[in-house]
């Protein structure tokens, strides 16, 4: 039920010094798969604990953006733009935290430090849902309506390619890949959805 | 017989019976299938109300347990991964909904831990139908059988807010849950599984009840979808429904629904009670109905029937008050009144008719029988007497033949009528048969009956005039008086009778009855009786006296005299019982049994040598038998006697009866060469010019004039004198009877007389002795000198 499907990669000339990188997610029927996170995970290589941060803001009883990738150790900051409290709150292992009720934003950020995907939730409102999805890479990208998400500043180098959508069920397999330094490739991914 | 009132009461009463019968059946019926069908309507609805009460039940569980699923708490110390601490708010939270077990259950299948003492914990959730019905549709609620038990359990996502693990809550559906439903449906309710061992999961009834419904239920085990049945438990009916309940895991978990029948009777058996008073009391108010109105009609009916009773106690004095009713009542009863009118003119007349004598309007020996013996009941009281005169017409039968039958009923009248003028008003005077008149009156003394009788002889001193005719009547009068002669009417009647024919005899107007006299007659009243038989048993006999031809003193006649040898009287003579034998017309037949004795003894004696003629007395009755001429030419030459020898002896008086007939006969009797003879000579009042017409031969001398016959006295011996001249000069032989001594025999035979009969001759001897008697006298001269010896002399009345 959770096999992966063959992904079919269609690449095209290099353009620079750095590679990019345009992934389009689409889902079996051929339609675009929004809110996916597409990111590269360079092989061989340690990359260093970013210290970024990053925001997900709460508008209109909603998580803005549905989705957020992070890359590992960025502090995530939950301004609360509403004028009624929230409270955030994780139950996934890759992150477990709450902020109580809050007006505003908080004075600490919350630093994601293990990869994972992190479901976010107001323990008030059930139906307010995001996704932090925490990748050890800084090479991530959110598939916009078109399902189409761009990686860049790519150094030339082996990568794995992985795709995480909110409907997910399981993993898709990894899409190898190699970059040269300026490559400029766009791929296609078909997932099950 | 049962009265018409009962018999409309017991009509009614069947009458209504049978409709009020018919109509409790006909509610019972109707009751009964009513009952059955609200029974099973109550049923449906309590399945119904069953199956809404378990389903909303599950759908309150499912919103607490998804709440409860929402708990962040919950939440947290699911995601603690720390499963102690997972079991323990796993039993919390399930406390706090009432949960009786409690899973949770991976997203893939497995139990992670349960509030089950861990059984299930690492194994595959028990009730994966749940579980796949979760996932497809993000919860589930259902009925399933689990642990032999039925339970409505709950299956939620726990939501963080993605769902990260199944939360399973378990609610037994137990006995608070039935009563609930029990108590809005009034059912008895049961869960049953007929594939697990104990099927009787749950129920509301008592333990007891349950063990017997479960074996019920075995018996009838249905399947299937709902089904209806009957079954007893502890004898009382019950009507159940098994239900079959959605369960998610295929499990024929059934609800059972029953209700009492008996409970759902109840009111249809008050009803019916109610309708069997109502019933009881339509049927006592019919009974009273009928009683009055079969009393209006049986009540008139009892009148008439009371009245009907007085006439026929012959009461015709009408009590009934008739009112004007059209009705049927009415009409029998002016009808009935009608009735009684005419019955009552009806018995007046048969009474009349009956007690009074139609010729002369007189009261008829009936009814003057009841008013004496009334008399006699007051004079009883009043110590005064009753008279009584009975009188009978000398020579009426003479009169009726001589003028006729019209005239003596115009007689009869006219004497009726002078009787009725002549006594007072009190007196009564009837006409008791024929021509016997019967007076009765009320005396202080005895001398007042001679005073009627008188004052009656005198009333017919003077002749009755009727139709030209100059009659004279003389009556013969009895007296007899209360309680002088008798104590009750018919003695005194009897003994009247008994003086009117001592009159009669006597020749007097009237007698009063002499003590003693009835006693004598009843004797008579015995002999008449006794008489027919007499011949039969051969009790009659014959005596024979012989009579002697004076001028040779042969005797040369037997006079045959009839003697009765009666059981109890001894010898009965002949003026004893032959008045008797010709009042009740026995006298022809001992006439002929003497003659043909008288007969066939003379012609033994002639064939003996003894020559003798015999004689043969008449009654007056015996010349009215037309045929007694015959039958004696008949014995005469049966026995082969010449006529000669037979002399026939009649009383003037016997002539006088009827002279022409009696003239007939005799010349008949001559004609046949009879020798006759006119006895008792001198008593009656034949005329010698009647006597010269008879056709006789010898002519004898009443002994009245003999046995005084002595030379003093004169008068005797002039009438026997001048009676044998006067027979001699008609050419008759004389004869003198009562012949008892020597100086009458010298008398007669200086007279001229030519026999003489009697005892100084001879008594009348038997036949036996008569025949030595015969052979010791014939010829003998001298046998006046020798009379029989030891006799006394004594009138012998002959025949």
């Amino acid at each position: 039920m959770t096999r992966t499907l063959p992904l079919l990669l269609l690449l095209f000339a290099p353009l620079a010094r750095a590679a990019t990188l345009s992934v389009t997610v689409r889902d079996a029927r051929g339609g675009a798969v929004t809110d996916a996170v597409v990111y590269a995970v360079p092989e061989g290589r340690e990359l260093p604990l970013a210290k970024k941060t990053a925001v997900m803001d709460q508008k209109n009883r909603m998580f803005v953006p549905h989705v957020l990738p992070v890359q590992t150790g960025t502090a995530v900051r939950f301004p609360n733009s509403d004028d009624i409290r929230h409270q955030v709150y994780s139950f996934s292992s890759a992150k477990q935290f709450q902020i109580p009720l809050y007006k505003g934003t908080p004075a600490n950020p919350v630093v994601f430090d293990r990869a994972g995907v992190v479901t976010l939730g107001c323990s008030i409102h059930d139906r307010m849902t995001a996704y932090v999805v925490v990748v050890d890479t800084p090479y991530f990208a959110t598939t916009d309506k078109k399902g189409r998400g761009a990686l860049a500043s790519l150094g030339a180098g082996k990568y794995s390619l992985r795709v995480w959508y909110p409907e997910m069920t399981s993993e898709p397999a990894p899409v190898p890949l190699t970059l040269a330094a300026s490559d400029d490739k766009e791929l296609v991914v078909t997932v099950r959805k | 017989m049962r009265s018409f009132q009962a018999k409309l009461v017991y009509l009614t009463v069947a009458v209504l019976v049978l409709l009020l019968t018919a109509i409790l059946i006909a509610v019972h019926v109707a009751g009964e299938r009513t009952m059955r069908r609200s029974v099973a309507n109550e049923l449906r609805v309590g399945s119904g109300v069953l199956d809404r009460s378990l389903a909303g039940r599950g759908n309150m569980l499912s919103v607490a347990v998804r709440a409860m699923a929402a708990d962040f708490a919950f939440r947290e110390a699911v995601a603690s991964a720390d499963r102690p601490t997972i079991i323990s708010a796993l039993s919390n939270h399930a406390g706090r909904v009432n949960a009786s077990a409690a899973f949770l259950i991976s997203l893939d299948g497995t139990v992670l831990a349960d509030t089950l003492n861990e059984r299930y914990v690492g194994r595959p959730f028990p009730l994966p139908s749940l579980a796949g019905e979760a996932g497809r549709r993000g919860e589930s609620t259902s009925i399933v059988s689990f642990e032999g038990r039925p339970y409505l359990f709950v299956v939620v996502p726990i939501l963080a807010p993605r769902p990260i693990d199944w939360v399973c809550m378990g609610f037994a559906i137990d006995d608070a849950v039935l009563n609930e439903v029990r108590s809005l449906t009034q059912l008895d309710l049961s869960v049953w599984n007929p594939a697990a061992e104990n099927p009787l999961m749950v129920s509301t009834l008592r333990q007891q009840e349950r063990g017997e419904l479960t074996a019920q239920m075995r018996r009838i085990a249905p399947s299937g979808s709902d089904a209806n049945a009957t079954i007893e438990i502890g004898n009382d009916p019950y009507q159940v429904l098994l239900h079959p309940l959605v369960t998610a895991d295929g499990s024929h978990i059934q609800t059972l629904l029953q209700r009492s029948i008996d409970d759902a009777r109840r009111p249809y058996r008050r009803l019916e009670l109610q309708i069997f008073g109502l019933s009881l009391l339509a049927l006592i108010a019919a009974v009273i109905a009928a009683i009055f109105f079969a009393r209006g009609v049986s009540s008139p009916l009892h009148k008439l029937a009371a009245e009907a009773q007085q006439i026929e106690k012959g009461d015709y004095s009408s009590r009934l008050e008739i009112r004007q009713q059209k009705d049927e009542i009415g009409k029998l009863a002016s009808a009935f009144d009608k009735m009684r009118k005419a019955i009552a003119e009806r018995e007046e007349q048969i009474w009349m008719q009956a007690t009074h004598d139609s010729l002369t309007g007189l009261p008829n020996r009936t009814l003057f029988f009841d008013r004496v013996a009334y008399s006699i009941v007051g004079a009883k009281r009043n110590s005064t007497l009753v008279g009584m005169i009975m009188m009978d017409l000398d020579r009426f039968k003479e009169i009726n033949d001589t003028l006729g039958h019209h005239f003596g009923d115009q007689l009869l009248i006219e004497i009726g009528r002078r009787l009725r003028q002549t006594l007072r008003e009190s007196d009564t005077v009837a006409r008791l048969g024929g021509d016997e008149f019967g007076v009765m009156f009320l005396a202080e003394e005895e001398s007042r009956a001679t005073d009627v009788a008188q004052r009656i002889a005198a009333a017919f001193e003077t002749p009755l005039l009727l139709g030209g005719v100059s009659i004279e009547v003389n009556g013969s009068m009895g007296i007899a008086l209360y309680p002088v002669h008798a104590d009750d009417a018919a003695t005194l009647m009897k003994r009247a009778d008994i003086a009117m024919y001592d009159a009669k005899k006597n020749h007097t107007q009237y007698a009063i009855y002499e003590p003693g006299r009835d006693e004598h007659s009843l004797r008579r009243l015995a002999i008449l009786s006794e008489l027919r038989h007499a011949i039969a048993r051969d009790e009659l006999d014959l005596h024979y006296q012989p009579k002697i031809d004076v001028a040779s003193g042969k005797a040369v006649h037997a006079e045959a005299l009839v003697r009765w040898r009666h059981p109890v009287h001894g010898d009965l003579k002949p003026d004893e019982f032959i008045p008797l034998a010709e009042q009740s017309g026995n006298i022809g037949m001992i006439t002929k049994w003497v003659l043909r004795k008288a007969i066939t003894h003379c012609g033994e004696w002639n064939v003996s040598g003894v020559e003798l003629t015999v004689a043969v007395n008449l009654s007056a009755l015996d010349l009215f038998d037309a045929e007694l001429p015959t039958y004696i030419s008949g014995l005469l030459s049966e026995v082969g006697l010449p006529p000669s020898k037979l002399v026939l002896e009649i009383t003037e008086s016997a002539v006088m009866k009827d002279p022409a007939y009696a003239l007939r006969i005799l010349r008949d009797l001559k004609n046949r060469g009879v020798t006759l003879a006119i006895d008792d000579y001198g008593t009656g009042y034949s005329s010698l010019a009647h006597l010269k017409r008879l056709p006789v031969d010898e002519l004898k001398i009443d002994k009245s004039f003999v046995l005084n016959l002595r030379n003093a006295a004169t008068d005797d011996i002039v009438i026997v004198r001048s009676t044998i001249e006067l027979g001699h000069n008609m050419g008759l032989r004389v004869i003198a009877e009562g012949v008892e001594n020597e100086e009458a025999w010298q008398i007669l035979k200086r007279l001229g007389c030519d026999m003489a009969q009697g005892y100084f001759i001879s008594k009348p001897l038997p036949a036996s002795e008569f025949g030595a008697w015969m052979t010791n006298h014939t010829g003998n001269s001298n046998l006046a000198r020798n009379p029989p010896a030891g006799e006394t002399p004594s009138v012998i009345e002959p025949l």
